[in-house]
């Protein structure tokens, strides 16, 4: 906050006109305040054009290098086919590329009713000009090829594009450019990684697929996706059933399909074979596998097929499974032209995007409307090679590997790049933003309205050690340190210390898997007098588990950047994008806490109070839960007590499968040994249940949950943290969920009351329409994004959760997360962190001190800094 | 001798030409990660495990690389670490960190190696022969990480002598590199200078209590002459294996002191190729390693004729 002169006002009009002239040309006339300071009495004006009012801009003066370091360097930024985020880290980090449009934090400039400045965002124009209009109307009369249906609503879209934008080295960037990039990404012969985002899934843009995969034949799992049945097929002229649309159809003897986890039939035929199916047929149909897994559809093969899964009752199939096995195989034709892919230029300077599917508000602009495939053409295709190979030849791309190849369009640009060593970014003058009156901001602690982007470098350094990167930080060189567990009772006090919470919440998993636990119990090497783990099965003990632990406690003992969790779903979960609400801060998310850990909502004048005192640790309840548990186990010969002396004579021993052996597991699992051998004294299992590690499994610990072979495990899922809803789907899809071999999803119903009426589905199709259409038995239901209102959905997913938990499968105990400390050279505009922009990264960080400021202050704290 | 080295030079190429062929093939025979059917990339990458020929019989893979290798020199395009960027090109930038580090190490570490274990062994039995054996020992049983934390710690961030890590750029023999390089260089040499103490100790103490190291003080010669003369020559049979043993090291790279300091080297590199699967990088420096190894182990055999007449290779009786 030091140093910074403050700047006099210029006309707007001049300012836009001068950088709208500048920007794309020579450098020199580029109009840059902060990276080519004023003189100390120097002042400047810009206006805001989004208030058309003329406002004061601070001008700050100096270098700020921001000092940062990670694990990994990129190696390859290309739009087109990174795959880790290592590489996207010039990208995302450090912004060497622009959006269509983006978000910022909500502020003085830019109000949002009933929030506090810097605690909400908005989206504006960034590289578009102006909000994007629907022209599904337009496109339906004018473009027939894209072959939009009379119902499709908000599925087209025009963007007048700035007429200022450019890459670093100048070159223009025009609507014919954003065609050809994509063109470009979905080039057939160069199998971008990338493509995919664009040609599948929510934000697909139309016709993109057809156009990627000309002249190739894609197999799709049916089961996952159309479902048809053999009567909803057509046979065709030779025998082979058709879909509707006309592509042949398979059964997939080979293929993996989706709700086995990646399996085949013969994986499990080969394996099992008539322990679990009739094989008469199997010899003669396996014959018949191509190799592609498949065999084609007809009637002769589909009755060789059905015995194989309809014949043994122990696989307990019937007909009406057998949809699960096809295979749909779509041909796309050969030479099909970019013209009809629903991304193309529609006037001077405007593109048009044709979706798949309807967008509105925060998600089309944000996600359906993104430009990060955009390359500059004449430099990418001077990267392409060509390589012969066994099979043939492939291609590959040199894009954004090097200083050389890589092209910017963002406010800052690679400057300098070292394999594996270094990167170093300088501010892009060729940047529009630089003087647009737009990327601006007022303060809220001061009042003052300052640029975005004060760091005139950004210095990236390879630093895998964290003990080095302690002693960097300490000595002032590098501007964070994620804290360490050996660091938190130092650092985790300090007002230099940041949370950063994360989505994921880790559950305690415990098995149910009742077949597996007795088939461990029944085996010869099993001790039945010494030992139990049928106990574990009994709800009661269970529910016992679920409040013996503090979760705080808990949090602060083996991991003290995370938080305590109680919920399925985390608390940096988005409900609304629109207007940044939190899931778990909804009516209706509280209650379902306050429901499962029985919280009298009445004693509190708040359900926010009502969940605050939610700890999770109810050790009464606990040890009459465990007396429960005892007398029900002693009642089912699960455990004995032949002494008489009302403790069971078996110890319940829960198996934890560990990946690999550490401290944090050591400190975890003795953790929770310690809590239930202090909540079970008085009961009948006093001192009689324990938590053993398992010997290392590496990545096989999540299996051994599945199957039943492990009884405990922490773990957890992450996923989008704007859509809670979408989360549901891990634990109703058996091959996703830990216990999808004990829990069955479609099993379980749940009523929910909606517009009045009562609604009854099993928690399978309670998720699937939280996502879109469903039709059961012949009842439409949707309660996707957009299409019920929120508070629906918010209702469906408050009483999902409350059933998830109440099987006792998943025992929340913390909500991911991680500290960090922030040099003092800087400080972020923003304290509390916010789940879409973070605290703003490069963009809100201000600086205390300029580069020679900085190194005065370290060497007058002795070259060590305390934190 | 020649014909001698012709053979070796032919026996060479068919040992290089057997590794390469195992190698190639045993890294395929990994197994690629497994790809999760519900993910949506699945068929792109699978599409390009195809177009790499992935999915062709290993000797026709084979036979594509060994001709792209020797008609145009082209080791391919790395398909992982380095996506679509020539293998050739990465290891030539990465490798010259690796061997400037590790050369100042070897011309900093043999001398004060054989010096000390002359010294030890001229002073045998004495306290000094017990200081440099038991310092020896130490630093020979600590691994050398454990230096390179106890030097960043001390020389980098105590007393900021040096910085922490290596400098950026390719300015290697810079006044500012060279200072970059001294905390790896130092974390690398103790280790290096212990080995050749103790083997030039152990050597040394022997030849010194040889008859004709009697032989030699009788004929005149000084302790000193009779030393550098005839005791070392000796001791050279077995301590330049050893500094071409160093030499190869210095190509390798050390994983774990370029990981603390930052070096961009090539260390990490063949294990980096495994674990990530990228199959032209990984025959890229495993073929380099092998054939300097071969060559190394071919220029030590015919050395040793040169230290010690009596080994004549190749001649016959």
């Amino acid at each position: 906050m030091k140093k910074f002169n403050k700047a006099v006002a210029l006309a707007l009009a001049t300012v836009l006109c001068v950088a709208s002239l500048s920007a794309c040309g020579d450098k020199k006339t580029s109009v840059s305040s902060t990276s080519t300071p004023a003189s100390a009495s120097s002042t400047e004006t810009s206006t805001s054009s989004v208030e058309e009012k003329q406002v004061e801009v601070e001008k700050f003066e100096g270098s700020f290098i921001w000092k940062d370091t990670v694990s990994t360097l990129a190696t390859n930024w290309n739009p087109h086919t990174y795959q880790t985020t290592d590489d996207a880290y010039p990208i995302d980090d450090v912004e060497t590329v622009s959006s269509l449009y983006r978000l910022i934090f909500n502020d003085a400039n830019h109000p949002i009713d009933g929030k506090e400045p810097f605690t909400g965002y908005v989206i504006v124009p960034e590289m578009a000009a102006a909000d994007p209009v629907d022209v599904t109307a337009k496109v339906r009369t004018e473009h027939p090829e894209f072959g939009l249906s009379d119902t499709a609503e908000k599925v087209a879209w025009a963007i007048q594009l700035r007429d200022d934008l450019c890459f670093d080295d100048g070159t223009k960037i025009t609507a014919d450019t954003f065609v050809e990039s994509f063109k470009r990404l979905m080039d057939p012969k160069l199998l971008n990684y990338r493509a995919v985002d664009y040609y599948e899934g929510n934000y697909a843009i139309v016709n993109a697929a057809n156009y990627y995969f000309q002249g190739t034949t894609s197999y799709s799992d049916n089961g996952k996706n159309n479902k048809y049945a053999i009567t909803d097929l057509v046979k065709g002229d030779d025998g082979q059933y058709t879909a509707p649309n006309g592509d042949k159809m398979y059964i997939g003897l080979g293929y993996a399909l989706e709700w086995t986890g990646g399996d085949t039939l013969k994986d499990y035929v080969d394996a099992y074979g008539a322990q679990y199916f009739d094989v008469s047929t199997w010899d003669q149909l396996s014959a018949l596998i191509d190799e592609n897994g498949l065999v084609p559809l007809t009637d002769e093969n589909y009755q060789l097929f059905l015995p194989v899964i309809t014949g043994n009752e122990a696989w307990g199939e019937t007909e009406a499974d057998a949809f699960n096995y096809f295979v749909q195989a779509h041909y796309y034709e050969d030479n099909y032209d970019f013209a009809n892919v629903g991304l193309f230029k529609s006037g001077d300077n405007e593109i048009t995007y044709v979706l798949n599917n309807s967008f509105d508000g925060f998600y089309l602009k944000i996600y359906a409307l993104s430009n990060n495939w955009l390359v500059e053409p004449n430099l990418y295709d001077a990267c392409l090679k060509e390589t012969e190979t066994a099979s043939g030849t492939v291609w590959s791309s040199t894009y954004n590997t090097n200083v050389e190849t890589s092209r910017s369009y963002g406010p800052y640009k690679v400057s300098d790049y070292q394999l594996d060593k270094s990167m170093h970014f300088v501010q892009n003058d060729k940047w529009f933003g630089w003087n647009d009156g737009n990327h601006i901001y007022v303060d809220p602690t001061d009042g003052k309205t300052y640029p975005m982007y004060q760091s005139t470098e950004v210095d990236t350094q390879v630093v895998a050690e964290a003990a080095t990167r302690k002693q960097m930080f300490l000595a002032g060189e590098i501007m964070g340190y994620g804290l360490q567990a050996e660091d938190f009772d130092q650092y985790r006090n300090s007002e230099f210390a940041h949370a950063t919470p994360a989505e994921t919440i880790y559950f305690i998993i415990l098995n149910g898997y009742e077949k597996v636990i007795n088939e461990r119990e029944a085996a010869d090497d099993f001790d039945t007098a010494t030992t139990d783990i049928q106990t574990a099965l009994l709800n009661t003990f269970r529910r016992a588990i679920a409040v013996t632990f503090d979760r705080d406690l808990f949090c602060a003992t083996v991991s003290p950047a995370r938080v305590a969790g109680f919920g399925l779903i985390g608390n940096t979960f988005i409900y609304d994008p629109e207007t940044c609400a939190y899931y778990r801060d909804s009516d209706q998310a509280m209650q379902a806490l306050c429901d499962f850990y029985s919280v009298d909502t009445s004693k509190y004048a708040s359900l926010k109070d009502a969940v605050a005192s939610i700890t999770g640790f109810d050790p009464e309840t606990a040890k009459k839960l465990y007396q429960e548990a005892y007398t029900e186990a002693l009642e089912k010969n699960y455990i004995t007590d032949a002494d008489g002396d009302g403790k069971s004579d078996q110890t319940v021993t829960l198996t934890y499968s560990i990946s690999s052996d550490s401290d944090f597991m050591t400190k975890m699992i003795d953790y929770l040994n310690e809590k239930i051998a202090e909540t079970t004294v008085g009961t009948g299992f006093e001192g009689k249940v324990q938590i053993v590690k398992s010997a290392p499994v590496g990545n096989d610990w999540s299996n051994n949950i599945r199957n039943g072979v492990a009884d405990v495990v922490l773990a957890g899922w992450s996923g989008s943290a704007m859509d809670p809803f979408s989360t549901t789907s891990v634990y109703v899809n058996p091959g996703q969920a830990y216990d999808g071999k004990w829990f069955d999803a479609t099993a379980h119903n749940m009523t929910v009351k909606i517009d009045g009426k009562d609604v009854t589905l099993n928690l399978k199709q309670w998720s699937d329409a939280l996502q879109g259409e469903i039709d059961v038995n012949g009842v439409k239901y949707n309660f996707g994004y957009g299409i019920a209102p929120v508070e629906t959905r918010l209702e469906i997913l408050a009483k999902f959760e409350g059933e998830i938990l109440s099987t006792y499968d998943y025992i929340p105990m913390m909500n991911n997360g991680a500290m960090s400390l922030l040099s003092q050279q800087v400080y972020y505009v923003v304290e509390d962190y916010n789940p879409v922009l973070s605290r703003g990264g490069i963009r809100y960080a201000k600086y205390n001190y300029d580069e020679t400021e900085w190194k005065d202050y370290v060497a007058s704290q002795g070259g060590t800094l305390n934190y | 001798m020649l014909k001698y080295v012709i053979k070796r030079i032919l026996y060479m190429i068919l040992v290089f030409l057997i590794i390469t062929l195992m190698c190639f093939v045993l890294v395929r025979m990994l197994p690629l990660p497994t790809l999760p059917p519900e993910d949506s990339h699945t068929k792109v990458v699978m599409m390009r495990r195809e177009a790499l020929g992935y999915n062709e019989p290993y000797l026709v893979q084979f036979w594509i690389f060994l001709k792209n290798v020797i008609t145009k020199f082209d080791w391919g395009l790395s398909e992982k670490l380095y996506f679509g960027q020539d293998v050739w090109t990465i290891f030539r930038q990465k490798l010259p960190a690796t061997m400037i580090v590790n050369l100042y190490s070897i011309i900093l570490s043999i001398p004060f190696g054989i010096a000390l274990g002359i010294l030890a062994a001229l002073k045998k039995n004495s306290w000094v022969d017990y200081t440099i054996s038991t310092l020896t020992m130490v630093v020979i049983s600590v691994p050398s990480f454990v230096y390179a934390f106890i030097i960043q710690y001390v020389f980098c961030f105590k007393l900021k002598w040096f910085p922490f890590l290596m400098k950026s750029g390719t300015d290697w023999f810079s006044p500012a590199m060279f200072r970059s390089m001294i905390p790896p260089v130092m974390a690398l040499s103790f280790g290096v200078i212990a080995q050749f103490t103790r083997t030039t100790r152990a050597e040394l103490t022997e030849v010194l209590t040889s008859e004709f190291m009697l032989l030699a003080r009788t004929k005149g010669l000084t302790k000193a002459q009779a030393t550098i003369r005839h005791a070392l020559r000796n001791c050279f049979i077995v301590i330049v294996p050893s500094i071409f043993g160093e030499f190869i090291g210095i190509l390798g790279g050390s994983l774990i002191i370029e990981k603390i300091f930052a070096i961009p080297g090539v260390g990490g590199l063949t294990l980096n190729a495994i674990n990530g699967l990228d199959y032209n990088i990984y025959m890229l420096s495993t073929c380099f390693y092998t054939i300097v190894s071969l060559s190394a182990s071919l220029v030590v055999d015919i050395s040793m004729g040169f230290i010690d007449p009596r080994i004549r290779m190749g001649s016959r009786k």
